[in-house]
């Protein structure tokens, strides 16, 4: 080994420390200017068919509605429940979208009575509304909290994951520009 | 010193058996283990299957709050997912497939320690690339240091080597050697010490921190709550006591109102508001209240219900304070700042300045500026501008009886009207007054307001046919001829073709008798307007009729 070889080894630990600190930076800068959502985790049901598993229906007593009856063009689903303080929020950005697409609601862990008073307060944006009484159809979609909003394509395959609600900024950049691609 | 051989030394044993001693004492330290979150309705009977369910759950995260596992959080997603785990085994599972069900769903996230694949090769593979990385440089060192470089071997013997001790005389480099044996020494230490820590603070499937040593505390500031919620019930059951007693008396409701809203009864809040309205014929300063009460049982935000509310408000008195506040903050939650700025501002500009308000205002200002990049220009002084009642003359108001209110608010524009006598020129306060004698019910003195603003803005067309148009409807052209012909010269000077001057110039001119003036302004107006104006069969009525 040459001398100025073995003088210069002692700096591999420090740019093995100087790449990982780098790597760190990085992810900082990303979370302190948004560009990376610590609270959004990454979401395995992407790529993946939507649950259809029959729920009952929230307006029609006795009745039955499934994410099978909306294939054939995207939608929209939608898990709110009356309780849940950020539902309320987006039930403005909600009413808009309806406007575009067909969104169906997933009342989770909800009393049918409260989450149709919701709706009566709130605005109904929903073709549909199915009752997920015990949170299974929550947990089918990998669901973690209240409101999460999927865009299920013609064929019904889940295509995009937000989970939180969705205001101005989520719905102009995230949620819009996925149903043009689809479009 | 410099440029001497190191020489490694016997530190290398002695600190690996202090960091098994760390090891052992901090394993030990763990061994009485804490309440878990599982509650016993959820256990299962057989405690084969129970202890793989508690087996499985330590190396589930929850997803909710995300360093716990979901054997030790008390989220509600957490106990759905054991009460999945315990299902799925009853049902004969496997341990894997188990959870392998739950990874499709959830992802490699739910998995506490991340399974080895591309994505995590670099997370696995690092301690051991460190590891023999750092050996390999140890191994060069130690290699050179058994290989002397030249430049050392000529050395004189120094003092130190001189008076080295016995053990070590024959290394002419003791004390570097001792040096080498220190800093070995303090890294094994830092190395098991942060194993430790970590054995005691981040292992993954460890519990939360016990609960029940904080019990005293919780217990404490729960009696606290509950004797202050105890207050506040008694005070509401007196306050609905009242407003059930005197159901008439909008102060009761007002009281009510309040009383629930501390206790956080929404339900009683929003009816007595709705009762209160009822009363006072929908007064804006109570629909203001009640449009608040919404927002604050959703947790602030103003809801499109609350929004609807605030415009009506709005439509029926503009400066209405809290429907003010509650539009800016619905702007800026809808993230226009540049809006929420201007809609404060006007808040800013119509409250006194000791408004109890204020603070809270200019921060809500400064805020929407900053997130909207907007610049703040220094505000006119209040002083100048258009005063509301303040929040102390609102509660006076909200206590009071329906005659001790009507008296408050005659008192009110009986300052206004007494300042507008001193200094006629504020036509926007002239305007204001004539409101104000609106809602009182006093046409008269509204139309001589009206005839003010007009004065006080004489080179103001509008202003000008407003009041005379309110002469009409009204029907006081009797009781203010002298006004009429006034306002009606200043018309007929600065829009002689308007067709409302033609219109009341006609109209005025017939009540004085003087039908061929009346006849000429009226032909004259309907050539000018639309052929499908609708007005034109009642006009051509007039002019036949005169």
């Amino acid at each position: 080994m040459s001398r100025g070889g073995s003088r210069l080894s002692f700096l591999i630990p420090l740019v093995g420390f100087l790449v990982l600190a780098g790597f760190a930076t990085l992810a900082l800068f990303a979370t302190l200017s948004g560009e990376r959502d610590v609270t959004q985790l990454p979401s395995a049901m992407l790529g993946k068919p939507a649950p259809t598993t029959p729920l009952p229906d929230l307006i029609n007593d006795g009745a039955a509605v499934s994410v099978a009856d909306l294939r054939g063009v995207p939608f929209l689903v939608n898990v709110f429940a009356s309780w849940c303080a950020p539902c309320r929020a987006e039930a403005p950005a909600l009413a808009l979208l309806a406007e575009d697409i067909r969104i169906m609601g997933i009342a989770y862990k909800d009393k049918p009575a409260d989450s149709r008073r919701f709706l009566t307060q709130y605005g109904n944006p929903f073709v549909a509304v199915g009752v997920d009484r015990d949170g299974a159809a929550g947990m089918a979609w990998g669901v973690y909290g209240v409101p999460e909003t999927f865009l299920v394509d013609a064929d019904g395959t889940i295509v995009l994951r937000h989970a939180g609600p969705i205001d101005r900024r989520v719905l102009d950049e995230v949620i819009r520009p996925a149903i043009r691609d689809l479009q | 010193m410099t440029g001497k051989p190191y020489r490694s030394g016997a530190g290398r044993p002695a600190a690996l058996s202090c960091a098994l001693v760390f090891a052992l004492m901090f394993t030990l330290a763990l061994a009485p283990l804490q309440a878990r979150a599982v509650t016993p309705e959820e256990m299962l009977s057989d405690p084969a299957l129970e202890s793989r369910a508690r087996d499985l759950s330590k190396q589930l995260r929850c997803l909710v709050c995300q360093n716990q596992s979901i054997d030790d959080s008390d989220a509600e997603l957490a106990r759905d997912l054991r009460v999945e785990v315990r299902k799925q085994l009853a049902a004969g599972a496997a341990d894997d497939e188990i959870l392998a069900t739950l990874r499709e769903t959830y992802g490699d996230y739910v998995l506490l320690n991340p399974p080895v694949s591309p994505a995590t090769y670099i997370l696995w593979g690092a301690p051991v690339v460190i590891l023999i990385g750092g050996a390999a440089i140890m191994l060069a060192g130690r290699r050179r240091d058994e290989d002397p470089p030249e430049e050392t071997a000529g050395d004189p013997p120094t003092a130190s080597s001189a008076t080295a001790s016995p053990a070590t005389a024959s290394s002419a480099t003791a004390s570097p050697a001792i040096d080498m044996r220190i800093g070995m020494a303090l890294a094994s230490l830092v190395m098991a010490a942060s194993l430790g820590v970590y054995l005691v603070l981040g292992r993954a499937d460890l519990p939360a921190q016990p609960l029940s040593e904080r019990g005293a505390e919780i217990a404490a500031a729960l009696k606290q709550k509950q004797a202050v919620a105890g207050t506040r019930d008694s005070a509401l059951a007196a306050a609905r006591a009242a407003a059930a007693e005197t159901p008439n008396d909008v102060g009761a409701w007002l009281r009510l109102a309040m009383a629930a809203a501390a206790s956080g009864d929404r339900e009683t809040e929003m009816t007595a508001l709705q009762q209160a309205e009822t009363l006072t014929n929908g007064d804006p300063a109570i629909r203001a209240m009640r449009a608040e009460a919404m927002a604050r049982a959703a947790d602030g935000q103003v809801t499109v219900p609350a929004r609807e509310l605030v415009a009506e408000i709005l439509a029926v008195n503009p400066a209405e304070p809290r429907a003010l506040f509650l539009s800016g903050l619905a702007a800026y939650q809808d993230e226009d700042y540049a809006a929420a700025v201007t809609i404060w501002q006007r808040l800013q500009a119509a409250s006194a300045p000791d408004a109890p308000w204020m603070p809270l205002l200019a921060e809500n200002i400064a805020d929407a500026a900053r997130a909207g990049g907007i610049p703040l220009t220094e505000q006119t002084p209040p002083e100048a501008a258009p005063r509301g009642p303040s929040e102390a003359d609102v509660a006076a108001a909200a206590e009071m009886t329906d005659e001790d209110r009507q008296a408050m608010i005659e008192s009110m524009v009986d300052g206004l009207a007494a300042r507008l006598a001193e200094d006629p020129s504020d036509a926007a306060g002239w305007q204001r007054l004539a409101r104000a004698y609106e809602v009182l019910e006093r046409p008269r003195d509204a139309q001589a307001a009206l005839i003010g603003a007009a004065d006080a803005d004489a080179d103001d067309l509008r202003a000008q046919l407003l009041a005379l148009e309110q002469m009409v409807v009204g029907r006081l052209e009797a009781e203010f001829t002298d006004a009429a012909s006034r306002l009606l010269d200043r018309a007929r000077t600065l829009g002689p073709d308007h067709p409302e001057t033609l219109y009341l110039g006609g109209h005025f001119a017939r009540l004085e008798g003087d039908r061929e003036t009346a006849r000429r302004l009226w032909e004259a107006l309907l050539s000018r307007l639309p052929e499908d104006a609708p007005i034109i069969p009642q006009l051509r009525a007039a002019i036949d009729s005169l």
